[in-house]
C-alpha cells in the first residue's frame, strides 16, 4: 500500500477495493490503494493496459462505488452512490475522458457549459479559449474540429467550473505524439491551485508531474524518473 | 452576453428538427384524424339542433285522447298566462337525409292567415316561389331541406310519390323558405279535407308566448297537463323533443372515449418506442452529463419535456390541420347535402388532447427507465482503452 502525504490535501483516498465479479471469478482491478493529492500538484498515474488505472480514476471522481475505502474531495466524502455524488462531482472536479464525448449539436462554447454551476463560467472558458488558442472556435460544432481541438474543447469543459481537481484520463491516447504533447502543455498550464491527475500508459506525457505513480494488478507504487516501478513502460 | 443553457429542450429540438419530426408526424396525423373524425359525428346533432330549433319560439300542445281541441281543451289552454297567442295547426314530417341515417324535418300545415306571423316569429322568409294557396297541395320548404333531398320547386314528395316518404298523400314545392329555422309550410284546409288521408292527422295547437316568456308558459302547460278526461293534452315542448334527440345520443361518449383512448394508447406506445430509439443515439450525450455530475432526475425531466413539447407541438398543428380538413370537408360535400356541421367542437378537441398527455407520459417513463440504468463509465470505458 502507498500514501503519499502533502500539505493541503484537494483529494484524499483511502484503502480503496474495487473488485469486478463474473461468473467464473473476481478481479481486483483495484487492491487497497491509497491517495493523497495536494493544491496545485500533478501526479501522473502509469500502468499497462488493464493495471486497473481508468478504474482508479473513475473511484477518485465518485463514478464508481467502491466495495471497501472512502474518498473525499476537499473533505467531503463522496456517497457511495454515484447519482448522489453528483453535485460534488460538478461543482470540484474537472473530467477529462480520452475521446471528448462532445455533444454534437453543440457549440464548442455550448460543450464547455454543459455542467456550468455559475454565471462566470461563460466568461472564465471564453479567457481561457483565448489562451489555448480556441477562441476563433468557439461558436464552431464538433465535426468541424480536429482532434486536438475536439480534445482542447474538452478542456475548456472540464475546467469551467474552475475545478479543484482535474482528472484526465488518457487524454492523449488518441492523439499523434506533437498534438498529445500540446494537450498536455494546456493541462500543465491549468488554473493556479488546481490539482492535477493524469492516468496514461505513456510516462513521456507526463513531463512536468510533481509525482508519477504507477499501478499494477491494481496497486500502486512510486515511480522514480527513470521508469522504475513499471514493468512495461 | 447570457450564458447559453446547452440543456435546455428548447435548443434540442430547434437543432434536430429531423429527429423528432416522426414523433411530430405521428402526433400530427392521429390527432388530425381523430379532430376529423370525431368532430364529423356532431353532424347529427348540429342537424338535429337545426330542426329544434323553431320550438326556441312555439310550443305544441296536442289532445290525448280526442280528434279535437275544442271546447274543454281550449279553455285550459287560455288560462296559461303567458300565453300570448294559439294557432290551430297540424304537423307532419319531410324525410330529411344526415351524415348517418335520416332525420325528419317539420311541415306545419297552417291557416294561410297564420303563415305569415308565424314565418315573422321564426325569422324564416321566401326566398323563391310562393306560400301555399289556400285548398292546394303547395309546399314552402326549407331551402337546406330541399337541397338534401335533391329538390327544387315543382318536384313533388310524400308516399303517393314515393314509397319512402313519412308524409302521406302528396305536396308540390311551390316556395322556398330561407332563414334560420329549417321548417316547412303546408295549407291547414288541404290536410283537412274529410276524404283525404291526412284528415287522420290531429291538430295541434301552435301556442306562442309573450316575449320573454316562453320558459313560464312552458312551464305552465307542462303543470296543467293530464292523462285523463276529456282535457287530456300532451305538450311537445322544446325541451321535451331536445331530451329525446340527446337520449338517442346518450351512449356515443362511451363510445367515443373507448375508441379515443384505445388510440391514444397505441400511439403512446408507438410515440415511446420511437423516442427510446432517438434516445440511443444520444447515449453518448448523457452518458457524458452523468460523468460530469448532472444528477438522472433533471435529465429526466429535460427527456420528458422535450418529448411533450414534441408531442404538444404536433398536437397543436394536428388540430389546426384536423379543422382546415373540417371546414373543406363541409364546404364541399356536408353543405351540399343541408347537412350541418359544428367545426369548433371542444368535445374532440378534449378527446384529441389524450393523445399528446398519454405519449409524453409513457415516453417519459420509457426514457426515465432507460436512463435510470445507463451507466456512464461503461459508456466512456467503450470508446477508451480502460
Amino acid at each position: 500500500m502507498t500514501d503519499v502525504t502533502t500539505a493541503t490535501p484537494v483529494l484524499e483516498a483511502s484503502d480503496l477495493v474495487l473488485e469486478y465479479r463474473d461468473a467464473a471469478r473476481t478481479v481486483r482491478a483495484v487492491d487497497g490503494v491509497s491517495l493523497t493529492v495536494g493544491a496545485g500538484e500533478f501526479v501522473g498515474l502509469v500502468g499497462p493496459s488493464g493495471s486497473g488505472k481508468s478504474s482508479l480514476l473513475f473511484l477518485l471522481a465518485g463514478l464508481r462505488r467502491p466495495q471497501e475505502g472512502r474518498v473525499a474531495v476537499l473533505g467531503e466524502p463522496l456517497p457511495a452512490e454515484p447519482d448522489r455524488g453528483a453535485a460534488i462531482r460538478r461543482r470540484r472536479i474537472g473530467f477529462l475522458f480520452q475521446e471528448p464525448f462532445l455533444v454534437p449539436y453543440l457549440s464548442v462554447r455550448e460543450n464547455a457549459l454543459v455542467h456550468a454551476v455559475d454565471g462566470e463560467a461563460l466568461a472564465r472558458v471564453e479567457a481561457l479559449a483565448g489562451e489555448i488558442g480556441m477562441a476563433h472556435l468557439l461558436d464552431e460544432r464538433p465535426h468541424r474540429l480536429s482532434g486536438g481541438e475536439r480534445q482542447r474543447a474538452g478542456i475548456l469543459r472540464a475546467l469551467a467550473n474552475a475545478p479543484e481537481l482535474l482528472l484526465a484520463d488518457e487524454p492523449t491516447a488518441a492523439l499523434d505524439g506533437e498534438t498529445g504533447r500540446a494537450v498536455m502543455a494546456v493541462l500543465r498550464r491549468r488554473p493556479a491551485g488546481a490539482a492535477l491527475i493524469v492516468v496514461t500508459h505513456d510516462p513521456s506525457m507526463l513531463e512536468g508531474a510533481d509525482r508519477v505513480l504507477a499501478l499494477r494488478d491494481g496497486r500502486l507504487r512510486p515511480l522514480d524518473r527513470s521508469g522504475h516501478g513499471l514493468d512495461h513502460p | 452576453m447570457a450564458a447559453p443553457d446547452p440543456l435546455s429542450p428548447a435548443l434540442f429540438l430547434r437543432r434536430n428538427p429531423r429527429r423528432v419530426l416522426p414523433v411530430f408526424g405521428i402526433q400530427l396525423l392521429v390527432t388530425t384524424l381523430m379532430v376529423a373524425i370525431v368532430t364529423s359525428i356532431n353532424a347529427f346533432e348540429a342537424t338535429s339542433d337545426a330542426y329544434l330549433k323553431p320550438l326556441e319560439q312555439f310550443t305544441i300542445v296536442a289532445p290525448r285522447h280526442r280528434v279535437s281541441l275544442e271546447g274543454e281543451l281550449e279553455a285550459v289552454l287560455d288560462e296559461n298566462p303567458a300565453m300570448a297567442e294559439r294557432v290551430r295547426a297540424k304537423t307532419l314530417w319531410m324525410r330529411t337525409p344526415m351524415l348517418i341515417g335520416e332525420g325528419r324535418a317539420p311541415l306545419l300545415a297552417l291557416a294561410p292567415e297564420a303563415q305569415p306571423d308565424f314565418m315573422g316569429r321564426l325569422r324564416v322568409r321566401l326566398v323563391d316561389g310562393v306560400l301555399p294557396e289556400p285548398g292546394t297541395d303547395g309546399a314552402a320548404v326549407h331551402e337546406a331541406v330541399l337541397r338534401a333531398r335533391g329538390m327544387g320547386l315543382g318536384d313533388t314528395f310524400g308516399q303517393n310519390v314515393n314509397a319512402d316518404d313519412v308524409v302521406l298523400d302528396k305536396f308540390t314545392v311551390v316556395g322556398v323558405l330561407g332563414g334560420a329555422s329549417r321548417i316547412g309550410l303546408v295549407d291547414l284546409a288541404y290536410t283537412s279535407r274529410p276524404d283525404s288521408v291526412l284528415a287522420r292527422l290531429p291538430p295541434f295547437e301552435v301556442v306562442y308566448a309573450e316575449e320573454g316568456r316562453k320558459a313560464e308558459s312552458d312551464a305552465w302547460l307542462k303543470d296543467a297537463e293530464t292523462t285523463d278526461g276529456e282535457a287530456a293534452f300532451r305538450v311537445f315542448d322544446e325541451a321535451f323533443l331536445r331530451e329525446r334527440t340527446e337520449r338517442s345520443m346518450e351512449n356515443l361518449p362511451l363510445l367515443l372515449g373507448f375508441i379515443t383512448i384505445s388510440i391514444a394508447c397505441v400511439v403512446a406506445f408507438v410515440t415511446a418506442l420511437l423516442n427510446v430509439i432517438g434516445f440511443q443515439g444520444r447515449v453518448d450525450e448523457f452518458g457524458i452529463y452523468l460523468a460530469v455530475g448532472h444528477r438522472r432526475g433533471p435529465l429526466v425531466n429535460k427527456l420528458a419535456l422535450e418529448a411533450g413539447l414534441v408531442a404538444f407541438a404536433g398536437w397543436i398543428v394536428g388540430v389546426g390541420l384536423g379543422l382546415l380538413v373540417l371546414l373543406a370537408f363541409k364546404a364541399i360535400w356536408l353543405e351540399p347535402k343541408g347537412i350541418l356541421l359544428w367545426v369548433v367542437d371542444a368535445r374532440p378537441i378534449g378527446y384529441s388532447f389524450s393523445v399528446p398527455v398519454l405519449s409524453a407520459l409513457v415516453s417519459a417513463l420509457a426514457l426515465a427507465r432507460r436512463l435510470g440504468r445507463m451507466d456512464p463509465v461503461a459508456i466512456i470505458q467503450r470508446r477508451g482503452l480502460g
